[in-house]
């Protein structure tokens, strides 16, 4: 990070859409400028409607939303001027070629053709994709043609770059050669980044903070190693014919209610180093049958599911 | 992609300094627009076959068939005339597709995001349709005089060509409108032969509209084709007068051709405006 004021104000966000859909429910939060901010939920939480009006086509039922200083709603072309965003699904044109992509982008945005050429050639050199410039787009791969995205929404320097779920639909390969070039082109540049995302692991790789998000409303906000401390320093995963004796059981041993979650037959309790011995062992003398038990670090997955009580898997939307 | 490329670029900060000139962003959404649709150019030269069919072939059958000897070639000039009015539509409808496809691509997204004006968007695309609607009328005016059509390109040209811009900004305003609240490209194109071609048949392209029925005519007089196409006559043969004059009863040429670009202007603005205001506010949901 390279300063301490925020370069994005989001000050409780409502979007209601019509039939009274609360898409967003009083969202705020702060991101200072360098800084790698996540925003973690679901598909249908509210992450993508909040990047919505942080970028101008979404507007807001209520709230107040700034970037740079510059309020998004009564600015919007001031705002777009000084950010960019990745979208989830390819927009680029695919009949042109990467460059010809890249100086429309260039001529849209109002840079400089010289220091643009300039600075695509440096930022296509650092993700790879220098020899494909020339191809049209539509024989790009879909890694490929995400990388063209990202670069060409760094063309004009802006100090926020939005990327909505960056790898969605990407193989396991080319997400990770995604966070490569995320983690370069972050370090290069010192751009601020704001990304949505439901995979846990991209949120704790390439994120300094993250917000978790669920049904409109921020339920968690903090950096990933507090949020996995928020948890626990273990996870016991039991699955249990009697839930219900299981959980008194663990109850008796001190173990709080908010500390245990369910899912079907499965119980996970987060528990102090150790603990999980004990607990097995209790289970035992109770005559709990335990068909399998896992101890493990906590990951997000425990976070959300601690605070909504539902698994990222198990939404629908 | 190529992680180990990343890994040994040169680590050289990019700079961070913007030269925000004003670049002229709707002559770069328009040449944009044009490099997509000269990729495809079926896309050109489908909108030019009828009116090409119309001006070479129809036309002069027409005028061998129903003219009196001797006045076939003025009929044949008569019948290539009112193709502009068919090509007009045709390109100007089939140029509100590129918006779907803009929005099905994914690509209007990027659009929607550029530190621009969103009217930039539709002006940009109107620009980039005139631009092809111009090299077709050209051709066909080409085309019409190859087969003997008799065209005086004098002082009145320029009501030609300001009528026929007038005409294809209100079928472009109309194009815009369907394509922004019309989702699929099926749906739009069922949308083409009402809008862009019936009223051919009724704006006195073919014939007068005085032999219309009484009430058709006074439906067509209402129409900005009609006014276009006595326009077209008057600006490239000097002899609209009759059509004005079917539409206005009047007997001054040049003030009825002024009233029928009134009425064309008009009808070119409002579409244009209430597009550019319907894109805007669909640009933001």
């Amino acid at each position: 990070m390279t300063g301490t004021a925020s370069v994005v104000e989001v000050d409780n966000l409502v979007k209601i859409y019509t039939g009274d859909v609360r898409a967003v429910d009083g969202v705020s939060f702060s991101v200072r400028p360098g800084e790698a901010f996540g925003l973690l939920g679901p598909n249908g939480a509210g992450k993508s409607t909040t990047i919505g009006m942080l970028t101008t086509t979404v507007r807001p039922t209520s709230g107040r939303a700034m970037l740079g200083g510059i309020d998004v709603a009564s600015n919007p072309t001031a705002t777009r001027s000084i950010s960019s965003v990745v979208f989830q699904d390819a927009v680029v044109d695919r009949p042109l070629t990467g460059r010809q992509n890249l100086t429309l982008h260039l001529r849209l945005w109002g840079v400089d053709a010289t220091e643009g050429r300039v600075r695509y050639e440096m930022l296509c050199g650092a993700v790879g994709i220098t020899d494909i410039l020339d191809r049209a787009v539509s024989t790009y791969s879909g890694g490929q043609r995400r990388l063209l995205e990202i670069v060409r929404a760094l063309l004009s320097s802006p100090q926020v770059l939005f990327l909505d779920e960056p790898t969605v639909g990407l193989d396991t390969r080319v997400r990770h050669d995604l966070f490569d070039a995320i983690t370069t082109i972050r370090e290069r540049t010192g751009v601020t980044i704001i990304m949505t995302t439901h995979y846990l692991d991209e949120a704790e790789r390439l994120c300094d903070r993250i917000a978790i998000i669920d049904a409109g409303t921020i339920v968690a906000c903090d950096t990933p190693r507090a949020l996995l401390a928020s948890v626990g320093e273990d996870v016991l995963e039991l699955r249990v014919d009697d839930v219900r004796a299981a959980i008194t059981a663990l109850g008796d041993l001190g173990v709080p209610a908010a500390d245990i979650a369910v899912t079907g037959s499965t119980i996970t309790a987060s528990l102090r180093s150790g603990a999980a011995a004990r607990v097995t062992d209790h289970l035992g003398r109770l005559g709990i049958d335990v068909h399998a038990s896992t101890t493990r670090r906590p990951t997000l997955d425990d976070v959300y599911l601690r605070l909504t009580g539902a698994r990222f898997g198990s939404s629908d939307d | 992609m190529t992680t180990s490329t990343i890994a040994t670029a040169p680590t050289a900060a990019v700079p961070r300094t913007q030269t925000r000139r004003p670049t002229n962003v709707v002559l770069v959404l328009t040449l944009r627009r044009l490099a997509l649709n000269i990729r495809s150019p079926r896309s050109v030269a489908i909108p030019l076959l009828a009116p090409l069919l119309f001006a070479m072939v129809v036309a002069p059958a027409l005028g061998n068939t129903l003219a009196t000897p001797g006045q076939h070639k003025t009929y044949m000039t008569f019948v290539a005339i009112a193709a502009a009015g068919l090509l007009i539509p045709v390109n100007c409808m089939f140029a509100g597709l590129s918006v779907l496809a803009d929005r099905q691509s994914g690509a209007m997204r990027e659009l929607l995001v550029a530190p621009i004006r969103r009217s930039s968007i539709v002006i940009g695309n109107l620009l980039a349709a005139l631009v092809i609607t111009a090299v077709q009328v050209t051709v066909l005016i080409l085309g019409a005089t190859a087969r003997g059509a008799q065209f005086e390109v004098g002082r009145h040209i320029a009501w030609l060509i300001i009528a026929a811009i007038a005409f294809a900004v209100f079928v472009y305003g109309l194009a815009e409108i369907f394509a922004t609240r019309i989702s699929n490209a099926e749906e739009y194109t069922a949308l083409v032969p009402p809008i862009a071609i019936v009223p051919f048949f009724f704006a006195g392209t073919l014939y007068p509209i005085t032999s219309l029925p009484t009430w058709l005519a006074d439906v067509a007089k209402a129409l900005p084709l009609t006014h276009a196409v006595a326009l077209f006559r008057y600006g490239l043969t000097g002899q609209g007068a009759q059509a004005l004059h079917n539409i206005w009863g009047g007997t001054d040429v040049a003030s009825m051709a002024m009233l029928s670009l009134a009425v064309v202007v008009a009808y070119a603005g409002i579409a244009l405006g209430f597009a550019i205001r319907l894109f805007a506010k669909a640009g933001t949901s």
